[in-house]
């Protein structure tokens, strides 16, 4: 296995001819030993590759193989038992995954739940709900583990008590974004975190896209929650659609850039996410619990919160604002404010300003 | 052969040094020489004086003069000087009688025609003159109304030195300067600023007042142009009018620096100083070889506007943590400490993110990094100091065109006059004046909660992760707005509304 460890972590040839060059000669211990001159007869590799696999031998790796082990990291090469079915049928499947936890359940059914960093709470909102209800009715839920909407969709799994699994960027020891560091803990501990970059490998630009591919392929369905045009997560939503997944996409104002790359993807016909439950719907699952999302509080509010309730959305209003819209004065606004939030379902995202939360 | 004294006065700090000036006339080789720990331009008076007295008609004897300011441990800086050392020097020629110089404290620059030229720190001087068993002070015309202020003390201004020594030979009679007029407080700011210039901003409006009556220092937060600065700077209008003590004690720390008005002296309003985010550490809390009173001090019994609160560099915003505390700074220097007033209102403003527009996702540009790290610049103790945080919107068309009747800052003083009556009443014969003083010890005793309101702190502590400090402020503030409403018991309301006053933490800050 060490000698896996070894050609999975040669830098500079491609996950393809690895695959090859283990095929060729059954394990890779085989490949470590040969000579320079029997690599250049093979016919496959170029100058370069050569180099690289040369110089991948002077590496210290049984130490750093042991010291993965130490970290609690698995080891899965493409040709080990463990590896996910899913991702052999997609085209350029990566050579090793190092995994934190657990590799999500073959038999389970998967969905991502995908979207911009920068997102509205509007969006932050709906991904914890859609990971809530997904995770309640038993599917596993899928993500990217970075700022907004990845991040909020497995909270929303988390929260709903089901298994999440994190598709990351960099290696599985190192936790980017570091506000994440709470996800990153209860994701390990409640699913897995996944990559296919060595543990150690900081997180630059580059791996990112490719992650992508790694979360549609795990997946059977992709949610894009929010996503301006040109975005990452439009990329996620491209490539699961190039390995034959389900795309979902949520819709929001027209007004807002943040849902322009999800109403491009639905008129270009991915499916529109109604409702959680409508979408468990499509998928075949039927699921228990309350999945119920809309106006769930306001019995029990009194007249004038409930007049402030009805003012607030899910795009940030100022105290002011809200003075204006329900005739209150400041004084009053303020107060049902804080009883609204106190309840659980207003929150203060800047000072001062509220949105609804469900 | 000759010997006069007189006395003059050196200010250290807002501290009165009286120095005597002396002059004694002897036989030698004709010198002309100060001694006494002069620095260069107390040592430069030698020519003013000599060539004033020249001009004024009387010769000096070519004879040796020696001029000594004592004590000779006190630095003597200014050219206040001038005046006393030309008497001094006359009365040992006996050109005036020692003994009208008797119990008379003299200050004055002199000009090289004889003419006398206004002189800083009068006040302080003529308030100590008392003191220092004086009740006359000879004084520049220019600032005789200034000096007339303190009370017991004759003040006599004069425009020469000719005029002085007839007034002291008996030949000229020079009446006493009385004390000039006050202005009222309505007065004062009515044709000027007034808080119904204000469009909208109806829940800013309220907190600053809850602020006011308190005493809690106060964060502004909104995007540029929303009216952050007019609003603080009508601030002092709301605030109670000072007690003539209290004028007196700020015009002082303006009079050491030259700032008072020469027909209006006293300042019967209260200070607002808006400092600049470029400002230095010194400008701000005093500073020099010789300290002197910085802003904080200017904007004692007032209020202390930092504009771009972000922007200012985190070491210049440490310095305000001990006189935001104990309402005084202390200036160390290797020849002595000072120490100067500074009780103010902290109004501070900024922008909530570096563009200014969060949370308007639509306009806003900045990375949740970016707010992050706009906010982290301000220290979490410095942040601990601030009671009251609120947010300025931006104002949109209908309410600039929209002028209804608006309050006046004189209706809402009134209700701030009201609740600090309750609160000086609440707090007699303790060393606090308002509820923002309060210490732990002291929230427990007068912040007591009923059943129902202990349960919804408890509720809030737990769902909006409050710290240990942010309730006790929140305390402190529902106290204010409780004294607002009357002075009775904190209710549900006053508590709700002090909660929406809390401060940001920086740990919820950004997303």
């Amino acid at each position: 296995m060490m000698y896996e460890y070894w050609l999975a972590s040669v830098y500079g040839v491609s996950a393809a001819k690895k695959r090859l060059l283990r095929e060729r000669f059954m394990t890779a211990e085989k490949l470590y030993n040969i000579e320079e001159k029997a690599l250049h007869a093979l016919g496959i590799l170029r100058e370069k590759e050569i180099r690289a696999l040369l110089d991948a031998r002077k590496k210290e790796f049984r130490k750093e193989y042991e010291r993965m082990a130490e970290q609690g990291i698995s080891f899965i090469p493409y040709f080990a038992a463990e590896y996910p079915r899913r991702l052999k049928d997609i085209p350029s499947p990566p050579y090793a995954l190092y995994v934190k936890g657990r590799l999500p359940k073959e038999k389970g059914r998967c969905v991502a739940v995908v979207g911009a960093r920068r997102c509205t709470p509007y969006g932050e909102e709906m991904a914890l709900q859609y990971g809530k209800a997904l995770s309640r009715a038993g599917v596993q839920v899928i993500s990217g583990m970075a700022r907004g909407i990845d991040g909020a969709g497995q909270r929303g799994a988390l929260n709903g008590g089901g298994r999440t699994y994190g598709v990351l960027g960099c290696g599985v020891d190192i936790c980017y974004p570091r506000e994440n560091f709470g996800l990153y803990m209860d994701t390990m501990k409640e699913g897995g975190l996944i990559s296919e970059q060595v543990p150690g490998t900081k997180p630059l630009p580059g791996y990112f896209p490719a992650r992508n591919r790694i979360i549609s392929a795990l997946s059977d369905a992709v949610l894009v929650i929010e996503a301006r045009e040109r975005s990452g997560s439009l990329i996620t939503a491209d490539m699961a659609l190039e390995q034959g997944k389900d795309v979902y996409a949520l819709p929001g104002p027209v007004t807002s850039p943040l849902s322009t790359g999800c109403h491009r993807l639905i008129q270009q016909g991915a499916g529109i996410l109604i409702s959680p439950e409508d979408l468990l719907d499509e998928m075949n699952i039927h699921g228990k619990g309350d999945l119920q999302i809309i106006n769930k509080n306001e019995k029990m509010l009194e007249t004038t919160e409930n007049l402030v309730y009805s003012c607030l959305g899910f795009i940030p209003k100022g105290v002011d604002c809200l003075v204006k819209e329900t005739g209150l004065s400041a004084r009053e606004v303020l107060e049902k404010l804080i009883t609204l939030e106190l309840q659980g379902v207003a929150k203060e995202i800047s000072k001062n300003y509220y949105i609804r939360i469900l | 052969m000759s010997f006069s004294t007189i006395m003059s006065a050196a200010i250290e700090g807002l501290h009165v040094e009286p120095v005597h000036v002396e002059t004694d006339i002897s036989s030698g080789l004709p010198v002309f020489h100060m001694v006494g720990y002069l620095s260069s331009e107390v040592k430069e008076a030698s020519e003013r004086v000599r060539t004033a007295i020249h001009n004024s008609g009387i010769r000096i004897p070519a004879k040796k003069i020696i001029i000594n300011l004592a004590p000779a441990t006190v630095r003597k800086r200014g050219a206040s000087f001038d005046l006393p050392i030309a008497l001094s020097l006359l009365s040992a020629l006996g050109e005036l009688e020692a003994e009208r110089l008797k119990g008379t404290i003299v200050v004055g620059e002199l000009s090289l025609d004889g003419r006398i030229r206004e002189v800083k720190g009068v006040l302080p001087i003529v308030m100590e003159a008392k003191g220092m068993g004086c009740c006359r002070c000879i004084l520049p015309k220019g600032n005789a109304a200034e000096g007339a202020l303190a009370e017991d003390v004759q003040v006599i201004g004069v425009e020469s030195l000719g005029q002085a020594v007839s007034y002291l030979r008996g030949e000229e009679d020079v009446p006493a300067e009385g004390s000039g007029g006050q202005e009222s407080y309505d007065r004062l700011y009515a044709d000027r600023i007034d808080f119904s210039d204000i469009q909208g901003q109806e829940s800013v409006k309220r907190a600053v007042e809850v602020a006011v009556s308190g005493g809690h220092n106060l964060l502004l937060i909104g995007p540029p142009g929303s009216g952050k600065s007019m609003i603080a700077q009508r601030i002092p209008t709301i605030l109670p009018p000072p007690t003539h003590g209290e004028s007196l004690e700020i015009t002082k720390i303006y009079s050491v620096l030259g700032l008072v008005d020469r027909e209006h002296p006293l300042m019967s309003g209260r200070p607002f100083r808006s400092v600049h985010h470029t400002v230095t550490k010194s400008a701000l809390a005093g500073g020099g070889l010789i300290p002197s009173p910085g802003e904080i001090s200017l904007a004692h019994g007032g209020v202390l506007f930092l504009d771009e609160l972000a922007e200012f560099k985190k070491p210049v915003l440490e310095v305000l943590r001990q006189p935001l505390e104990e309402r005084k700074i202390h200036i160390n220097r290797a020849h002595g400490n000072y120490v100067f007033p500074s009780n103010f209102i902290l109004a501070a403003a900024m922008n909530p993110c570096p563009c200014g527009n969060y949370p308007d996702f639509s306009k806003c540009s900045c990375t949740p990094w970016q707010i992050k790290q706009y906010l982290a610049r301000i220290s979490q103790p410095f942040l601990d100091r601030i009671d009251i945080c609120v947010e300025a919107p931006q104002i949109r068309y209908e309410e600039i065109r929209n002028s209804g009747a608006k309050e006046t800052s004189a209706v809402i003083r009134k209700r701030v006059v009201a609740a600090r009556k309750i609160q000086q009443g609440r707090y007699e014969g303790q060393k606090l004046w308002c509820n923002a003083m309060l210490g732990v010890r002291q929230i427990d005793e007068y912040c007591r909660l009923g059943g129902e309101e202990e349960r919804l702190m408890k509720q809030a502590f737990s769902t909006l992760n409050l710290t240990a400090r942010t309730y006790h402020k929140i305390l402190k503030v529902a106290r204010t707005i409780a004294d607002l409403d009357g002075g009775g018991e904190i209710r549900l309301s006053h508590l709700k509304e002090a909660i929406g006053y809390r401060t940001v933490d920086k740990k919820y800050w950004g997303r």
